[in-house]
C-alpha cells in the first residue's frame, strides 16, 4: 500500500508537470478528478501492478486527457518546474495560513480585551487566501505541499495504537466540536458585550458562521482559511476565561473580603482616651490571649539611638518619630496628637508630627481641646 | 474497424447517457461506459469529456467528502445537458440509419 502510495505521488506529478501550461484552475479540476481516480485504482492493483502498467505512463494520460477536454495541445514552453520554485503560492497561501492561526492562538488571551488586536490574522488570512483562492475547493497543491505532508505524517498516529484510536473516537464526535467551539466563541462575544459593541457583533458573527463552515471545509478546503484560525481564536478564549476565574478565585470573591478586611488596615499609632476626652498615655495592649498587641517595628523608635530607653513594643500612644540632620529623634505624644471626637480617634490619621525634637519619652498629659 | 475512432466522435453522448439516470464520479462513470459495453474506452478520454462537458455548462459538479483518501467530485447532467443529449440522440439515430441503408445496399 505504501509503495502504491508513491506510485501515486509519482504519478500525480507527472501530470502535474504535463498540464502546467493550463490555467492553475482547471489544472486544480482536472488534478481532483485525478486524484481520487488515481487514489481508486491504486486500491484495485494487484501485487505486481502498478498505475502506470494499467493507465500508462502520465504523459500519455495527460495527453489523452487534453484531446478529449478540448484543450490545447502542449505548447513547448520550457516547464520552469524543473527547479521547483521555493515559494509558490500555494506555499505562501499555507504558510499565511499557519502564521494567522498561531497569532491567533497567542493573541486570542489578549483579544477579549483588546479585540482589534484580530485585524492583523484577519488581514494575513484574506491575502494568503486570495493567493490559491482559484486553485480549486480540494487545494491539492496546499496539500501537496512537503511541509503539509510531513504535517499530516506527525498528526496521524501509527494505526492500532491507541493515540489513533483515540483519535477516531475524537473524530467522531466532530460536530459536538463545532458546537463546542461556536459556544466558546458566543461566550467571547457575551463577555465583549458591555465594553466593545462591534467587537461583540464580530465575534458573535464568527461564532454563527463558524457552525455553517465546519462542515463546508470537509468538502471545500478554502474554508480552513476560516475554521482553523476561528478554533484558535475559540482556545484563546477558553485560557482567557480560565485566567479571569482564577484571578477572581485568588484575588476576588466573598472569602477574601472576610478575611482580609481587617488585616489590611494599619495603624500608624494608637490614641487612647477616658470617657472624659482624657489623653491616657503609657498604654500597654493585650489581645483576648495575653499577648501583647505590638506595634510594627517602624513604628517603634529610633533603633539607632542605643541611649534612648527602650518603650514596650505594645505602648502607646507610640512615640513620633522625626529626623533631623538625618538624625532620629522620637517625640512625645502631646496635646496635638488627634483631638476630633474623641471616640473616632482610631479612624482619623494623626496629625504630622511637630515640635522640636525631644529625647526623652516621657508622656505629658495634656488635656485635649474640646 | 477500430473503435476507438468511432468512439471519439460519439463520447459526449456516451456520457451525457450514462449520466442520465445517476450522478458520478469519474471513475464511476468509466466503470458505466465499460458495463454498457464499451470496453476500449480510455480513463483519461472519460476524465477529459467530464471536464469538456463541465465547462461547457452540460454538467455540473459536487464533492463528496471521504475519510479514506482524496474526496469525490461527483457530475450530474443540468437541463442544457439534457437538451444536447436528446439533440444528440436524434442526430445519432439518423445517422447510423442512414449508415444502415447504406450497408444494406452493399450487403
Amino acid at each position: 500500500m505504501n509503495t502504491q502510495a508513491l506510485g501515486v505521488e509519482h504519478y500525480v506529478a507527472g501530470m502535474r508537470a504535463a498540464l502546467d501550461d493550463l490555467p492553475p484552475h482547471e489544472v486544480a479540476e482536472i488534478m481532483e478528478d485525478v486524484e481520487a481516480h488515481l487514489a481508486e485504482l491504486s486500491t484495485e492493483l494487484g501485487e505486481d501492478e502498478t498505475i502506470e502498467r494499467r493507465l500508462g505512463p502520465p504523459e500519455q494520460y495527460a495527453r489523452e486527457l487534453r484531446q478529449a477536454a478540448g484543450y490545447p495541445p502542449r505548447t513547448e514552453r520550457v516547464p520552469v518546474t524543473v527547479k521547483q520554485a521555493l515559494l509558490t503560492r500555494p506555499r505562501a497561501a499555507a504558510w499565511g495560513l499557519a502564521a494567522a492561526t498561531g497569532i491567533t492562538l497567542l493573541a486570542g488571551a489578549a483579544a477579549l480585551r483588546e479585540p482589534a488586536i484580530l485585524l492583523l490574522p484577519a488581514v494575513i488570512l484574506v491575502l494568503s487566501l486570495a493567493l490559491v483562492q482559484d486553485r480549486g475547493p480540494q487545494q491539492a497543491e496546499v496539500m501537496n505541499l512537503r511541509e503539509t505532508v510531513k504535517l499530516k505524517e506527525w498528526l496521524t498516529p501509527q494505526e492500532g495504537t491507541p493515540a489513533e484510536r483515540a483519535l477516531t473516537y475524537l473524530r467522531s464526535l466532530q460536530p459536538a466540536w463545532w458546537l463546542v467551539r461556536a459556544g466558546l466563541l458566543g461566550l467571547g462575544a457575551v463577555l465583549l458585550a458591555g465594553r466593545d459593541l462591534l467587537g461583540f457583533l464580530a465575534l458573535a458573527a464568527v461564532a454563527v458562521v463558524s457552525v455553517f463552515a465546519a462542515p463546508r471545509a470537509k468538502t471545500d478546503r478554502r474554508w480552513l482559511w476560516f475554521t482553523l484560525p476561528v478554533s484558535a481564536l475559540a482556545v484563546g478564549v477558553l485560557f482567557s476565561v480560565i485566567d479571569v476565574a482564577a484571578d477572581q478565585l485568588r484575588f476576588g470573591g466573598p472569602a477574601r473580603q472576610s478575611y482580609s478586611a481587617p488585616v489590611v488596615r494599619e495603624y500608624e499609632n494608637i490614641y487612647v482616651r477616658d470617657e472624659n476626652g482624657k489623653l491616657l498615655t503609657n498604654v500597654l495592649l493585650y489581645d483576648q490571649d495575653g499577648q501583647p498587641i505590638n506595634a510594627s517595628d517602624r513604628y517603634y523608635g529610633c533603633q539607632n539611638r542605643g541611649e534612648e530607653p527602650m518603650i514596650p513594643a505594645n505602648q502607646y500612644p507610640r512615640p513620633k518619630i522625626d529626623y533631623e540632620n538625618g538624625v532620629c529623634y522620637t517625640v512625645t505624644p502631646s496635646a496635638d496628637t488627634p483631638s476630633s471626637a474623641p471616640s473616632s480617634v482610631s479612624s482619623s490619621a494623626p496629625p504630622p508630627s511637630s515640635g522640636a525634637p525631644s529625647s526623652s519619652v516621657t508622656p505629658t498629659s495634656v488635656p485635649p481641646s474640646k | 474497424m477500430d473503435t476507438s475512432q468511432l468512439l471519439k466522435g460519439v463520447l459526449d453522448l456516451a456520457v451525457l447517457a450514462v449520466l442520465r439516470k445517476d450522478d458520478g464520479y469519474g471513475y464511476d462513470v468509466v466503470r458505466r461506459l465499460r458495463a454498457g459495453g464499451l470496453n476500449d474506452v480510455g480513463d483519461a478520454s472519460v476524465y477529459g469529456t467530464l471536464r469538456r462537458l463541465y465547462n461547457a455548462g452540460m454538467l455540473t459538479s459536487y464533492v463528496v467528502p471521504s475519510e479514506e483518501g482524496p474526496h469525490r467530485k461527483y457530475y450530474s447532467i443540468n437541463e442544457p445537458g439534457r437538451v444536447r443529449l436528446a439533440e444528440s440522440r436524434d442526430t445519432w439515430r439518423s445517422f447510423a440509419s442512414t449508415l444502415d441503408g447504406l450497408l444494406g445496399e452493399v450487403a
